[in-house]
């Protein structure tokens, strides 16, 4: 037996035979016992080093562990989507304009399409998306886990949301609170709804806007409150309670697809504002100011009249800005970003420019919400840049 | 030094003891490394996701709206007491969902059993319906059933003071008065003395063989002094609910909320099933030369069940009925699908402002305190009927 083997055993032996003295009582030999305790003690001292030298490797590990930790979090989200092929975004399906099925079982809506958008620009495929379909509730865990790449499901941007969830990117739409009522009350303002029951979705800036309204406002009232979209509009319609509350654009929406839309109205009073947009996951600023330039690329190609009908005819134009936009003149920023020089034009010529997804989802051709004069309109007519149409739908310059 | 490698004459890698020994000590390090990681890891997560945890917020205002609760609560109130209120809610269901499952399990399960033919088809089609059909799918099914009755407007009314509508049952109900804490002190001295009565009247019946009725003349007793407590004392007023205000949502009583009704009947119907197969099998369990000697005692089928057969099977039954009202009891969590606020929904609703590590982390402690406490009682009560040595 080589004498390396035999310290690797002595320490053990030293355990055991602590635990058979036990065992037996100690009714041993003198010898057997003198012997023992020095092995006991022998053993101790090897064990004592082996504890160290344990420690030590368990230190290395973890060093190692941590290493390996930080170089995992050295992969940016960026490469994770490439690596992946597809573009993980927590969204909804159930109402029409925001997020909804088309008749073909395609995702269509406008939170669907800032999705698109982004997968565009960094796997240059419209449709290597993945949908991850989340009820309000879910929102906040969901972006704070970093399971998704992007939190797009009409998502209002508060300051203890933007420090506890994830950044928020841009404001893509500005909406205010408002409140649906069955025509036949014959209510028209929202202070005569003291004593109604309201109608709310479970974890939203809604459901904490109605309480502040009516505790302000020294109304009584009964809140019902559901997780899904779908049950809250059930429930009104069977006239479990008197009221829906939601975002007024929502609520126009969902009027929309009522059996009798004239028998709802929408009341007046806008109680909150609502600004929607993307939120990315906290600890990736690579990956935030991805999401944040594909905004401002979007917004920025419906001032210089991009649309996705002439991004070849503009990109070999006179238009400087349009060129740099469309990555065929200098740059603004993509090389830094990871991402093609042309990038741009491969969004805009699948998903469109800002003014064209509008159109298609919330717009004409959508839930035809009206548009110009309102807050969601450009803040100005390119490329004039002194002459403002009013309107909040603004980005940081491409440069 | 080859003696070094053996333990009682016996060769360390032969040696039970050590081979004990050694499995336990590898185990035991397997287990502590597995948690040591999942910590580290999740430590590591939360920091470099800079998702927020702690406490602190437990102080401050909740803001969010709870609809139903059994304490008096408000927006402006902490989260801490929300909180409260919330699992008030969850156990306010669980509590009676309990009562009612088992009172529902143990009737379909003896109706299981029965000799009469449709009675017996009937019992099995409930328990394989109600068993096999997932417990969401069911409270909806129940919720849409709410929402099929009329608008509150249009009300079912029944002598000016019951009113049926979708948003659920408004009913006449004593509010408390002035002398309303004398009262219950008085009746619960009533209560007292009935026990004792009772208890004597008991010891007398088994001593002397005479009939002396002592569970009826105890709830004489306890009636009987409530009773003249409240005509002298007029502790309560009754409520009686009355339409008001433009939405004609009548005021005053207590109302069975319709989320709450749909909730409760989906709970005590799904868990109801399961009970009723554990009684019958617990039945089932007893020889059937105990009913056959009972009933050549001369004992009813009634009576044979309830002295001998069920008093028997309670053995076979009392430990897994615990686990379904466990089951009902975390099954309650569903409710925020069908707008009943239990402790998850209204603590879902917090994580917007307010940690949500942290909550779901009290969340699954709540549930785990209830939980224990439930097996607590059932096993105490198992321990106190089970077979003692003879």
């Amino acid at each position: 037996m080589s004498k390396l083997k035999l310290l690797l055993v002595l320490p053990l032996i030293a355990i055991f035979a602590l635990v058979a003295c036990d065992a037996n009582g100690g009714d041993e030999e003198a010898m057997a016992e003198a012997q023992g305790m020095m092995t006991e003690a022998q053993g101790m001292m090897t064990e004592a080093e082996g504890m160290m030298a344990e420690a030590e490797e368990m230190m290395a590990e973890a060093e190692g562990m941590m290493a390996e930790g930080d170089g995992m979090m050295m992969e940016s989200r960026l490469a994770t989507v490439q690596g992946r092929g597809t573009l993980i975004c927590a969204s909804r399906n159930d109402v029409p304009g925001y997020g909804s099925l088309d008749s073909a079982g395609r995702n269509v809506g406008f939170d669907i399409d800032l999705c698109r958008a982004v997968a565009t620009a960094v796997l240059g495929d419209p449709e290597a998306i993945e949908i991850r379909l989340i009820t309000a509730a879910e929102r906040g865990p969901t972006i704070q886990s970093g399971e998704v790449d992007l939190l797009v499901r009409t998502v209002t941007w508060t300051t203890s949301r933007d420090s506890q969830w994830g950044n928020y990117v841009h404001t893509t739409f500005y909406d205010g609170q408002g409140f649906m009522v069955p025509a036949d009350l014959g209510i028209t303002s929202a202070y005569e709804l003291g004593g109604a029951s309201v109608c709310v979705t479970s974890g939203t800036t809604t459901e904490l806007n109605m309480a502040d309204f009516f505790r302000q406002n020294n109304l009584e009232y009964n809140p019902n409150v559901f997780e899904d979209t779908d049950v809250v509009l059930d429930a009104y319609q069977e006239g479990q309670c008197d009221v829906f509350t939601n975002d007024r654009s929502q609520l126009a929406a969902l009027r929309s697809a009522l059996p009798n839309p004239q028998d709802h109205v929408i009341l007046p009073e806008t109680i909150s504002e609502e600004p929607l947009g993307p939120v990315v996951p906290h600890g990736d600023e690579q990956w935030f100011d991805i999401v944040k330039t594909v905004m401002a690329g979007l917004i920025y190609a419906e001032a210089y009249g991009i649309n996705s009908g002439n991004v070849a005819s503009m990109a070999a134009g006179d238009n400087v800005k349009a060129k740099r936009l469309l990555g065929t003149e200098g740059t603004f920023g993509q090389e830094t970003l990871g991402l093609s020089q042309t990038f741009m034009q491969d969004v805009i010529n699948s998903v469109g420019n800002y003014g064209e997804i509008y159109n298609r989802n919330l717009g004409p051709e959508g839930i035809d919400l009206p548009r110009e004069g309102g807050r969601n309109a450009l803040w100005a007519n390119a490329p004039c840049t002194d002459c403002p149409k009013g309107g909040q739908i603004y980005a940081p310059p491409l440069r | 030094m080859l003696k070094l490698l053996y333990v009682d004459g016996i060769p360390v890698w032969r040696n039970i003891v050590v081979l004990r020994w050694v499995v336990q000590i590898v185990s035991a390090v397997l287990v502590l490394s597995a948690i040591g990681l999942f910590f580290v890891n999740v430590s590591r997560e939360i920091e470099a996701r800079e998702i927020p945890f702690g406490f602190s917020f437990l102080e401050r205002e909740a803001q969010i709206p709870i609809g139903e609760t059994i304490i008096p609560y408000d927006p402006s109130d902490t989260y801490l007491y929300g909180l409260v209120a919330a699992a008030l809610n969850t156990l306010k269901a669980s509590i009676l969902g309990v009562i009612l499952a088992t009172l529902l399990g143990i009737l379909v399960g003896v109706a299981r059993l029965s000799t009469n033919w449709l009675l017996n088809r009937i019992a099995l089609a409930y328990i394989e319906i109600f068993r096999n059909v997932p417990l969401l799918v069911q409270l909806l099914f129940w919720l849409f059933i709410v929402l099929s009755l009329p608008r509150v407007r249009d009300s079912y009314v029944l002598f000016d003071a019951f009113y049926l509508s979708n948003s659920g049952l408004y009913l006449p109900w004593p509010a408390a008065q002035e002398g309303f804490w004398p009262w219950a002190a008085a009746t619960a001295i009533g209560v007292v003395i009935a026990v004792y009565v009772g208890r004597r009247l008991r010891q007398r019946e088994s001593d002397t063989g005479k009939a002396s009725y002592p569970i009826l003349a105890g709830i004489a007793i306890a009636v009987g002094i409530g009773a003249v407590a409240l005509l002298v004392l007029a502790p309560m007023t009754l409520e009686i609910p009355k339409p008001e205000g433009r939405f004609a949502r009548p005021q005053g009583g207590a109302q069975l909320g319709g989320s709450f009704t749909a909730l409760l009947v989906g709970l005590v119907i799904y868990t109801s099933a399961f009970i009723a197969e554990i009684v019958r099998a617990g039945i089932q369990s007893v020889t059937k030369g105990q009913t056959e000697a009972a009933r050549s005692m001369g004992l009813s089928t009634l009576l044979t069940l309830r002295y001998v057969t069920f008093p028997q099977a309670l053995r076979v039954i009392i430990p897994p009925t615990i686990s379904q009202f466990l089951n009902l009891t975390k099954n309650s969590s569903l409710a925020a699908a069908i707008g009943y606020q239990d402790l998850v929904s209204v603590a879902n609703t917090m994580t917007q402002i307010a940690p949500a590590i942290s909550l779901i982390a009290m969340v699954m402690l709540t549930y785990l305190a209830m939980s224990l406490t439930y097996s607590l009682i059932g096993n105490l009560y198992n321990r106190s009927i089970r077979f003692k040595g003879t």
